[in-house]
């Protein structure tokens, strides 16, 4: 599991790629903390090379998106895959999320 | 065969062509030599020539060294002869001075015109040099004898009324030797001829000065008079005997020699061929000036071209010894191409034969595939690579009430016996198995009759099945063959009793084995062809190669098309020694429902759910699941699983996840159990997945997960066991 942050102007760009399974989620818990607290500016998440996110990788996404709201932020999705946009439909994240 | 024969005819050298070359061979050896003859011949007669000219001006210059002496000597002594032509006897001293001071000159006189003087009507003192004492003596010509105003020397000059150079001549009664005279007139005061003043020089330094020329060995020089009298020639009996013209009338020559004397006579300078008695000469002349003489040089064909014609000769023979060696050589060649074209069209002929051999026994077996396309319960293929020699793989198959009858083998060695024997067994499993079901019993049959027939130590490894397409039951006898691999959930050898091949043994017990087939199981059977592939390092194909080369779910056919293609890329250039026989039977009757089951086992270590996307895969493929299936089934159990790693032990302790997977060919279940603390994951709130993000729960979406995908999620606490089953049905 890997990410890859960049910044530009007031937007981050964040880019996972690998799976984001329970292991993958943990890796990447502090960094994305740490990112919550930017949530004020438009946080992309780029999923072009995600290819697997379980439920813990959802909690990243949740957390981001709430934190976003508080800090008057923005969260976009970026290019799912058909099996995330399937676990996404499965968990209503459809509705919570921009996605692109 | 004909066909063959004829294309072989290329092979050899015909006659014709041997000859074609020889003659070639030859003419451009003779071709060239004549040229280099002729060249030759053309630059030793340009130097003959040259030298000729050369030697021809050399005596020339120094003949007319002695002239001009002669002249001077003469000349010079005019003015005293004319002064002293009124006292008659003081003349004599002249000749007595000219003599003794010119030591060219052998003799001299000044003989006064008859009637001249009153005191001496004739009158001519003479001075001579002996030859032995070099003394002059002192005679007078003016004798009866002599007539010395009837002599050519006289009567010339006094005709011509100027200087003159007689004719050879023996001066009989005067200088007694061979000699020509130059003669001058003297005149008085009055201007008429009173006496006639000579000197003679001696043929003889003549002769010594034309002997000393030797262009060539053979070779001789001449000078002729303006007359023609020959006077000096290495023949002596014609020197002052004979005049050319007559030595022409008396030769058969004549025309010849009647040219090269008139332009000799006549003061040319040149060169002639002149052919005299069957022989070419070569003459070369130039003329002696005032004296009227013709120097020349006569040299005989033969002498000049010697040289030449020993170097042709030798030419010729190392020629001719360079054409019996190539006719040597081409023979020595030709016989072996004849020997080798023998041999190769017999090995060709047998070749062939033995090809047709195979052809006819390979057409024996099944070849067309797939062989049973009516059938839905079986896939099979099979293949065989010959090798460029001919080998003794088999195969065969067949099904009788509703069984598939099979086999393989490998007789032993190659070429026509493997290949004969290879037939007898295939004609033996055949006649056998028409009317037997058990493979120990067929194959003790078969090793019988080949025991029985077996003079030349032959033997076949042979694996021979009996496979009920109802029951999956198959029944198997292995005679010295490798063991076959079974495909099942794994890959692995088939158990077999080893037993010995056929051949070897007569009475021998076979053992029988026995297995079920499942619904999807295989069978992979083959030849030490495949497993003994060398690729060029010697290093084998093996059996690990090939289960890595059986991995993944294909048809039969593409099954053995992948081997075979690995095989050839691992093989790469090294050359193939063996058959190689495949036969691949995938059963795919019986009942499809039969339950398979997995298991795994992981440690409560969070690392270690990255071992469940290969176990979802092995049983996502035995039902043919698709991507997005297998991946939800994948993430439903994950989460599962998750929960009890994360909150079923206590920190720090060690626990174990047993997960046990059965699938059944309409449904997927998992039983996920632990010894850890009493939690019910199930009993977890359901979440409301369409609330917005300010009444959503950042946990308890990985149940909600699992009861999404899964159609069934049961908990249970049994035997201080927390055991979940999740199970997803598929249509």
């Amino acid at each position: 599991m890997e990410v890859n942050v960049s910044r530009e102007n007031n937007e981050i760009t964040v880019r996972f790629s690998g799976r984001m399974d329970t292991l993958g989620a943990q890796e990447i818990v502090p960094q994305m903390n740490a990112l919550a607290e930017e949530a004020d500016k438009t946080i992309i998440l780029d999923c072009t090379d995600l290819t697997y996110i379980s439920s813990s990788g959802l909690r990243i996404f949740v957390t981001l998106r709430k934190a976003a709201d508080e800090r008057g932020g923005k969260v976009i999705v970026r290019n799912i895959c058909n099996e995330i946009r399937n676990v996404f439909m499965m968990t209503g994240f459809l509705n919570l999320f921009e996605i692109q | 065969m004909k066909a063959n024969r004829k294309e072989n005819k290329g092979f050899g050298m015909s006659f014709r062509t041997r000859l074609l070359l020889v003659i070639v061979a030859a003419l451009t050896l003779e071709v060239t030599s004549i040229i280099q003859y002729i060249y030759t011949q053309r630059g030793i007669k340009h130097e003959a020539s040259l030298r000729a000219e050369g030697e021809l001006k050399s005596a020339e210059n120094k003949i007319m060294d002695v002239v001009n002496q002669t002249e001077a000597a003469v000349r010079n002594s005019i003015w005293v002869a004319q002064w002293c032509l009124d006292y008659p006897d003081s003349l004599k001293r002249i000749p007595q001075r000219v003599v003794s001071e010119n030591p060219v000159v052998v003799g001299s006189t000044i003989a006064l015109v008859p009637g001249y003087s009153q005191k001496y009507p004739l009158y001519a003192p003479y001075a001579t040099r002996d030859m032995e004492t070099g003394k002059i003596r002192m005679l007078s010509l003016a004798t009866e004898e002599y007539d010395y105003p009837s002599m050519e020397w006289f009567t010339k000059p006094l005709e011509l009324g100027e200087s003159y150079w007689s004719e050879p001549y023996f001066d009989e009664n005067g200088g007694d030797m061979l000699m020509v005279t130059f003669s001058t007139p003297v005149r008085d005061n009055n201007g008429e001829i009173a006496a006639i003043l000579t000197a003679d020089i001696s043929l003889d330094w003549l002769t010594e000065l034309i002997g000393d020329i030797k262009v060539y060995p053979n070779a001789f020089s001449m000078v002729v008079s303006r007359n023609g009298q020959i006077m000096v020639c290495p023949v002596d009996t014609l020197v002052m005997k004979k005049t050319v013209d007559q030595f022409a009338s008396e030769s058969s020559d004549r025309e010849a020699l009647d040219r090269v004397n008139k332009a000799m006579l006549s003061g040319e300078t040149g060169e002639m061929l002149v052919r005299y008695n069957g022989k070419n000469n070569h003459v070369y002349f130039a003329p002696v000036e005032r004296t009227g003489w013709s120097l020349s040089i006569v040299l005989p064909e033969k002498e000049l071209y010697k040289g030449v014609r020993r170097i042709g000769l030798l030419v010729n023979i190392l020629q001719v010894l360079g054409l019996v060696m190539i006719v040597v050589i081409l023979r020595i060649v030709t016989r072996n191409q004849i020997k080798y074209r023998q041999l190769y069209e017999q090995k060709e002929r047998i070749e062939n034969e033995i090809h047709i051999a195979r052809e006819i026994q390979m057409s024996m077996i099944p070849k067309t595939f797939p062989p049973f396309p009516e059938r839905k319960d079986l896939d099979l293929a099979a293949s065989v690579i010959p090798a460029k020699e001919v080998g003794g793989d088999l195969y065969d198959f067949f099904i009788r009430d509703e069984k598939l009858f099979f086999c393989i083998g490998d007789v032993s060695g190659k070429g026509v016996p493997a290949s004969l024997v290879m037939a007898v067994t295939r004609s033996l499993f055949r006649a056998m198995s028409a009317h037997e079901t058990s493979p120990a019993r067929i194959v003790t049959s078969m090793n019988n009759s080949i025991s029985e027939t077996n003079e030349n130590n032959m033997f076949v490894t042979f694996f021979c099945g009996v496979l009920d397409l109802t029951t999956g039951q198959l029944s198997y006898c292995n005679a010295g063959h490798n063991p076959p691999l079974i495909l099942t959930d794994a890959i692995r050898g088939l158990p077999v009793v080893p037993n010995l091949p056929l051949g070897i043994i007569r009475d021998m017990k076979f053992v029988e084995q026995e297995t079920v087939l499942q619904y999807d199981d295989a069978l992979f059977l083959y030849t030490d062809g495949l497993s003994e592939a060398e690729n060029s390092s010697q290093e084998q194909f093996g059996e690990s190669r090939i289960k890595a080369a059986l991995h993944g779910r294909k048809s039969s056919e593409n099954h053995l098309k992948h081997i075979e293609h690995r095989v050839s890329l691992f093989v790469d250039k090294a050359p193939q020694s063996d058959d190689l026989t495949m036969l691949f039977i995938h059963y795919l009757g019986g009942n499809p429902l039969t339950p398979c089951h997995y298991h795994l086992t992981l440690h409560n270590d969070i690392k270690q759910i990255a071992l469940l996307p290969d176990f979802v895969d092995t049983i996502a493929m035995r039902i043919e699941l698709d991507h997005e299936a297998t991946s939800n089934l994948n993430l439903a159990l994950e989460e599962a699983v998750t929960n009890v790693i994360m909150y079923a032990y206590p920190e720090g302790t060690d626990g174990v996840v047993n997960i046990d997977a059965t699938v059944d060919g309409k449904s997927v279940s998992f039983v996920i159990a632990d010894n850890g603390m009493a939690f019910d994951p199930t009993a977890k709130e359901k979440i409301d997945i369409a609330a917005g993000i300010d009444e959503r729960p950042i946990g308890g979406l990985g149940i909600h997960l699992v009861r999404t995908i899964m159609d069934n999620v049961k908990y249970e606490r049994k035997d201080e066991k927390n055991i979940l089953t999740i199970t997803k049905n598929y249509a």
